[in-house]
């Protein structure tokens, strides 16, 4: 069921189909964007710790989040994988917060705490502080290692140790690569390291 | 304001991951609200999950899943567009990211001879404690260690120890492999925002007089 402009399975046509939402409620796009975001978005809450019920409600509540807050998305900024991951972080923060409470209703919303706009530039975001373009660039330059290695640390409390033993690489290794990724990312965008 | 000493990376990226718990999450936030450095890589970070997200390998959804979410689709919501944040109190603590300042803050207490703190009330479980700590100018904090992980963040004033000289903005990382003796600057009061799992361990014949006293 592709169409020509999915075969590039391009992020700009991401954003589009974000901002076709955002401006005329676009139900077609929004099929396009599930597809697509839904199964990751279901993977990713099922490696950090939700059941596979509960992956699924919350895979379907994330989608459902980028149809209500279509509006808020901002191309120029944030990409909207980059946009997507945070719906999806923020809903997995309440999802396990609403678990320990028993279900009461939690207090704020975790997104707010992502929210650091008391700079002297103010941003809505963090992810409205970069371009997407640039950052996009600078993670291009990753190694296939490196990037692996920042991306276990993105799942819940992998310890460094454990990461290791993922990768069968000793620890030295992982702290090693870790350095040197984020020493490159800080390089290429532009900040001494 | 210059600041030279942030969060390590893999604190940044916990961050933008959410796997911090929201005790620790605080006092990287406060650390961010003052560092755009640090900004940029956090947000860089998120930017990463991004890609994280897009390489994970689908796993199957529910038949009608597509059904389910199309059917709950509402009119879009415009409301979120500009979403109303209720009015924070005043905040006499300059330097606290919104959010925090939206938690109740207790009164000053003293703690020791010219440190005073107010708790910061965590609205989840967190196993860090959360608090302000202002000591006064001159203050010489008895040598101490820490029995878990400590984050500091300076919200003014300044102080210094073994570990270099950290002014607004700064951010200290102690655990239990850090001995130190934090000096306040003359001048003016520190105030921070400290994170903390464990407890202080002093050290010293007068610090383990102290001890009993003194519980953060």
């Amino acid at each position: 069921m592709r169409t020509e402009d999915d075969t590039s399975s391009d992020r700009t046509g991401w954003d589009r189909l974000i901002v076709a939402i955002a401006t005329r409620q676009d139900r077609e796009a929004f099929k396009r964007l599930f597809e697509y975001f839904g199964p990751r978005v279901k993977t990713y809450m099922r490696r950090s710790g939700a059941t596979e019920a509960s992956a699924e409600e919350l895979a379907q509540d994330a989608m459902l989040t980028v149809w209500r807050k279509a509006a808020l998305f901002d191309p120029a900024s944030a990409g909207a994988s980059a946009w997507i991951f945070t719906i999806a972080r923020n809903l997995r923060i309440d999802a396990v917060r609403r678990e320990r409470r028993d279900g009461s209703a939690l207090a704020a919303p975790a997104e707010a705490e992502f929210q650091i706009d008391e700079s002297p530039q103010p941003d809505s975001s963090l992810a409205a502080t970069q371009s997407d373009k640039l950052v996009r660039a600078a993670i291009a330059e990753l190694s296939a290692d490196q990037m692996r290695v920042i991306e276990l640390s993105f799942f819940e409390e992998k310890a460094h140790a454990e990461i290791a033993k993922i990768l069968d690489i000793p620890l030295g290794t992982v702290k090693s690569r870790l350095r040197l990724a984020m020493n490159r990312l800080r390089n290429l965008l532009g900040e001494p390291s | 304001m210059t600041i030279r000493h942030h969060p390590d990376d893999s604190m940044l990226i916990a961050f933008a991951a959410g796997t911090l718990d929201l005790g620790q999450h605080a006092a990287i936030a406060t650390h961010l609200a003052a560092c755009p450095r640090c900004r940029r890589l956090a947000s860089a970070m998120e930017h990463v999950g991004g890609a994280v997200l897009e390489n994970l390998p689908p796993a199957p959804m529910a038949g009608n899943a597509l059904e389910r979410v199309m059917a709950r689709l509402p009119e879009i919501d415009r409301a979120a567009e500009r979403e109303p944040s209720p009015e924070m109190a005043a905040a006499e603590i300059p330097g606290l990211p919104k959010f925090i300042r939206k938690y109740p803050i207790g009164e000053w207490q003293w703690v020791a001879p010219r440190v005073h703190l107010r708790r910061i009330t965590l609205p989840e479980p967190s196993r860090t404690r959360v608090f302000l700590l202002r000591s006064g100018p001159g203050t010489k904090m008895l040598q101490h260690s820490h029995t878990g992980i400590e984050m500091t963040c300076v919200l003014s004033g300044a102080f210094k120890h073994e570990g270099g000289h950290f002014g607004p903005g700064d951010f200290d990382l102690g655990d239990a492999t850090v001995d130190h003796q934090p000096m306040v600057d003359d001048g003016e009061d520190c105030v921070c925002l400290v994170a903390m799992q464990g407890d202080l361990r002093l050290n010293g014949i007068l610090g383990r007089v102290m001890q009993p006293f003194v519980r953060l």
